[in-house]
């Protein structure tokens, strides 16, 4: 009996260990927030990540009409879903790295670190060029009470950046 | 606004000396630097009261106290501020629809690409990772070689001549006393 429990015990934690040695933790920078999710060991450019954490970190999530964040859905090419998605048993997994590339979004990677930065789509960044509209921001005074520009709609706005340095 | 990765830390005495009368808003990752596209401090863009841009990002001295160093004279910028207060969308300095979207261009992709090289290196410098954070800084000054902003925050976050071998001083000489800023645009003669 102490030997079955033995050869057991070893089985198991050489389970566990194969388990943590194909996954690991890394920091995604989503919207300027960081969330740390379990990544899939493999290529280093490429950040696959399970659907769950694809929803806490991003707020986007798979639905059959493509990857989608309150009204805004993406629809995935069809004959390239591998590229996107992969199931390993009860897990399904993610490439975020490729839905920014499909999507227009700069990412970048510290590998060392493992984090991971993605900034705003280039549709996002250039939408004020048509409509002129300033583009809104929401940040504190040195109260620590927050301002939006929008605050301001109905006064002329005299925007002026300045630094300490 | 405040552009500086220190906030509070680092603007707040500005801000307790200058006494404003107006909003002061402490900008801490850059945020508007990148919404607007800006490379350079003093950088001012005119929002009509529809929240409509209507002048761009441009210098934006409004006292000669840099005068000596930056060769710019203030006063023709303030009398346009001014000029616009008064008259309003009548103004002289109020740009065309056509105008702004002759100056107003897509963001290009190694500028996105400096941005989120810049955001990282904010990232990690914040985590404690100093070290690591300078070699995206320094990845987001090669994309965005004109981009002042990521040029002097970064220097300031270290010692400049240690990390980035030169300073900001030594880079504006370089320059051969052509200004580190694009000059003003405004208009000769108004029209009113």
């Amino acid at each position: 009996m102490p030997k079955l429990f033995l050869v057991l015990t070893i089985l198991i934690i050489g389970g566990a260990f194969v388990a943590a040695a194909a996954q690991t933790t890394h920091t995604i920078v989503y919207d300027g927030i960081a969330t740390e999710v379990s990544v899939a060991a493999g290529a280093p450019n490429e950040l696959w990540i399970t659907t769950s954490d694809l929803t806490r970190a991003t707020r986007f999530a798979i639905k059959p009409q493509g990857v989608c964040r309150d009204e805004l859905c993406f629809p995935l090419p069809k004959n390239r879903k591998s590229e996107f998605i992969s199931r390993k048993g009860e897990t399904t997994w993610f490439n975020l790295t490729e839905f920014a590339r499909l999507i227009k979004q700069p990412f970048v990677t510290d590998q060392k670190n493992g984090v991971w930065y993605f900034g705003s789509r280039a549709a996002e960044q250039n939408q004020y060029l048509a409509s002129l509209e300033a583009p809104n921001f929401t940040l504190p005074d040195l109260s620590g009470k927050v301002h939006s520009l929008s605050d301001f709609q109905g006064k002329k706005v005299l925007l002026v950046t300045w630094a300490s340095w | 606004m405040a552009q500086d990765t220190g906030g509070a830390k680092d603007a707040g005495q500005w801000i307790t000396a200058a006494k404003p009368e107006y909003t002061v808003l402490i900008d801490e990752k850059q945020i508007v630097t990148q919404k607007y596209g800006m490379v350079n401090v003093p950088t001012g863009v005119w929002i009509d009261e529809r929240g409509r841009i209507v002048r761009p990002n441009e210098v934006a001295f409004i006292d000669d106290r840099f005068k000596s160093f930056t060769n710019m004279d203030s006063a023709p910028y303030i009398e346009a501020i001014r000029d616009w207060v008064k008259n309003g969308s009548k103004s002289a300095f109020v740009l065309s629809e056509s105008e702004l979207k002759a100056r107003l261009k897509p963001q290009r992709d190694e500028r996105a690409r400096a941005d989120v090289e810049f955001a990282l290196g904010e990232y990690l410098y914040k985590a404690g990772k100093s070290a690591d954070a300078i070699p995206h800084f320094k990845e987001a000054q090669r994309l965005d070689p004109d981009n002042w902003n990521y040029k002097r925050q970064a220097w300031a976050l270290s010692d400049a001549e240690r990390d980035y071998g030169t300073n900001f001083r030594k880079e504006v000489q370089k320059l051969n006393g052509k200004p580190y800023y694009e000059p003003h645009k405004l208009p000769e003669k108004k029209k009113n």
